[in-house]
């Protein structure tokens, strides 16, 4: 596993910013957006460095530009189910209540457009992160304003799909054709057997697709034994030799 | 009363010098909205005027918690204080020789300063919340830059360079003798334990200020084991594993969560007799007892066999709230919440809150409790899965969903979720961010069409303590 601090698409110069004291210091505020931007376009994900970003944001609040910070969130996205998202949200200023629980706070949403944002995007972490697929692709095509969110990251609906892909590809052997369709939002049968045999290498046979058995969908009871090496038995072998001489 | 005014009104430093330190701390002042941390170490102006009891006060009162009822004029002075004499320690013309009150200024002084700077801003934030207090208010909003982010983090990267105390440290990562490192301050051991403890401060701040992985970026170069520094002073010891402890939780890394409260449980129960009546018992026993809770609640989102007197005295202090949460469900959300709240770091907001909004004004507890709580919500159904799944080796998935009377759509949604929740990222070696994907339950399963296969991974007998043991009893 690459460390939560590295990433190998990360150029030297945001690097060397993220290890000295110049990650605080506001000036290298638009690298960072500049970074953001180019990870929407190649299709990258870099949530050290983003964090990095949202904390000037937090220490210089004057400096916070909004459309940035919701394309962070839609790219965090990308990479559920990671609790990239909510490291995020807790550096944002608390005042968006992304998780609004009382009618005070969804007014408030109605007063900034910012906070609207934020609300909306975690709507959709929710769903993602409770695996409601179905329900996450029907909210995002209910509203005009999550086409607005989205705009930004390359190939959004693309990189989620790839993600519940890879995550039903962990949990199951075999799935119906209609249950997934669903949840990959993709319509057709023949769209359906596209994105399976060119994204993941699977094969739909009639109404049921079939996944290849990888380590995670395997579940093999096993029984894991102890481990026993040579030094356990150190003192006893050592106290034979002594008690001889 | 202007700020002039009560810079005077503090007792403890003659005329002379006030006049010149009101000049470094106004000096201080301006550089507070952003520093890059080190300009000012290259100033070489100190506190010459300043007389030898007069410091003594001022290292005392540096380590002493104010009371509890301190004005705002007693916080701003408290600031000023530290100000001047962090500027005195780093800008010297080289280093100082204190004779500090006590062995543990260094932890003392660190802390002290951290935990001022986090009742400051939480202060700060519930008088432009409720709105009341308008004279307090006005001061505050006349003083936006007292106790600022920057210049906390200033002072805590300054003493952290100044002392060399990384190079040192990673040096004797190394097996390197440190003092090769430590240059003209560093190998002092004010400036090196001061330098050292500010390391711990800083993993505390970032986490207060909700940047957890930072947090633990941090403390990249100490070693977390008994042989290290802060294993010496029983609170810093304390501090560091909890708020360790606390990024990993909000990282949802919670085996490596338990692995931190529990290893600074089991020294704290063993080490408890020593610790009674003596200084900041209380502080440690409430700490204590707040690692209780958040150890009860990652094993409740992250089932594991805890230590025997761990777990017995999870039981005794939060019995029937941990078995509500280890049995999950809707009636499990209050208890989690009521336990992270009592439990979770006093978070703070480093920036000027907005006076004349009191609305927008929200607890930054409220708000990490709001992000925590969604991840609870998500998972709330894990542990009902588990219990059934652990009954059967194939199940039919409409059946189980009759069973739990849900829609099978939901269900598939809850086992996926409890699936991907029952892998973690796990530490095996180096920096605390570090670590490798594990398997975190014994149980596990695949999906084929709507039949479950669970699988069970149990361990094997253990036989090696039994032969070892019988072997010495027999010769």
């Amino acid at each position: 596993m690459v460390a939560f601090d590295k990433c190998e698409t990360r150029p030297a110069h945001i690097d060397a910013i993220l290890n000295g004291l110049d990650r605080y210091n506001p000036e290298t505020t638009t690298v960072f957006q500049d970074y953001v931007a180019q990870q929407c376009e190649d299709r990258t994900f870099d949530c050290y460095a983003n964090l990095a970003l949202l904390k000037l944001y937090q220490f210089n609040p004057h400096l916070l530009q909004p459309d940035t910070v919701t394309n962070i969130l839609a790219k965090a996205l990308t990479v559920f189910p990671s609790p990239a998202f909510s490291l995020c949200l807790a550096l944002l200023p608390a005042h968006t209540q992304p998780f609004p629980t009382t009618s005070e706070a969804q007014a408030a949403s109605q007063t900034s457009d910012f906070v609207e944002s934020v609300q909306k995007l975690s709507q959709l972490s929710t769903l993602l992160e409770s695996a409601q697929y179905t329900q996450f692709w029907s909210t995002l095509n209910s509203d005009d304003l999550y086409a607005d969110l989205t705009a930004d990251v390359a190939g959004f609906e693309e990189l989620v799909r790839i993600r519940i892909a890879v995550e039903v590809g962990k949990a199951f052997r075999s799935i119906t054709a209609d249950a997934l369709e669903q949840w990959l939002d993709v319509r057709g049968r023949e769209a359906l057997v596209k994105f399976v045999a060119d994204v993941c290498g699977w094969k739909v046979e009639g109404d049921v697709v079939r996944v290849p058995t990888n380590k995670e969908n395997e579940a093999r009871s096993e029984v894991k034994s102890e481990r026993v090496g040579v030094d356990m038995f150190g003192r006893v072998i050592r106290r034979g030799f002594e008690q001889a001489a | 009363m202007s700020y002039d005014d009560r810079a005077n009104a503090r007792p403890s430093l003659n005329d002379e010098s006030d006049v010149e330190e009101e000049a470094l701390v106004n000096d201080y002042r301006e550089q507070v909205n952003f520093d890059d941390g080190m300009s000012d170490l290259d100033r070489t102006t100190s506190l010459g005027g300043s007389q030898p009891q007069d410091l003594q006060a001022q290292l005392a009162a540096a380590a002493t918690p104010l009371e509890y009822q301190a004005t705002l004029e007693t916080k701003f002075a408290s600031y000023d204080n530290y100000c001047s004499l962090f500027h005195y320690i780093l800008n010297s013309e080289g280093p100082v020789d204190l004779d500090v009150p006590s062995y543990y200024w260094a932890w003392d002084v660190i802390d002290e300063f951290i935990y001022q700077f986090e009742s400051f801003c939480r202060y700060r934030n519930r008088v432009a919340r409720s709105g009341s207090n308008e004279e307090e208010a006005q001061l505050l909003r006349e003083n936006p830059n007292t106790w600022g982010c920057y210049s906390v983090l200033n002072v805590l990267y300054s003493l952290i360079q100044r002392s060399q105390i990384n190079e040192q440290l990673a040096a004797m990562k190394r097996g390197e003798d440190p003092v090769a490192f430590a240059g003209e301050y560093g190998s002092r051991p004010l400036y090196k334990m001061l330098g050292y403890f500010s390391i711990i401060g800083l993993l505390r701040v970032h986490c207060l200020l909700g940047d957890f992985s930072l947090a633990l970026k941090t403390l990249d170069d100490i070693e977390m084991n008994k042989k290290a520094m802060f294993a010496r002073v029983m609170a810093a010891h304390f501090t560091t594993y909890y708020y360790v402890g606390f990024s990993y939780m909000m990282m949802r890394r919670y085996g490596d969560a338990i692995r931190m409260f529990s290893h600074i449980l089991v020294y704290v129960s063993r080490t408890k007799n020593f610790q009674k009546g003596g200084n900041g018992y209380d502080a440690i026993a409430k700490k204590n007892d707040q690692m209780y809770a958040l150890i009860a609640i990652c094993v409740a989102l992250h089932p594991t066999r805890l230590d025997d007197t761990i777990h017995s005295a999870v039981r005794e202090k939060y019995g029937e709230q941990f078995y509500r949460m280890q049995r999950g469900g809707p009636e499990a959300l209050p208890v989690f919440e009521e336990l992270f709240r009592s439990s979770c770091p006093k978070f703070i907001s480093p920036t000027p809150p907005d006076f004349d909004n009191p609305a927008v004004n929200v607890d930054p507890v409220d708000h990490h409790t709001a992000i925590f709580m969604d991840e609870v919500k998500n998972t709330l159904f894990n542990p009902t899965i588990r219990s059934y799944l652990k009954l059967y080796t194939t199940m039919d998935l409409k059946k189980l969903a009759g069973f739990l009377e849900v829609e099978p759509d939901q269900l598939r949604s809850w086992l996926l979720v409890n699936k991907q929740r029952s892998r973690q990222i796990r530490w095996v070696e180096g920096g605390l961010l570090e670590g490798e994907s594990a398997i975190a339950n014994d149980l596990d399963y695949a999906l084929e069409d709507d039949l479950i296969h669970v699988s069970e991974t149990k361990a094997g007998r253990r036989l090696v303590d039994w032969y070892l043991r019988n072997l010495t009893r027999v010769y």
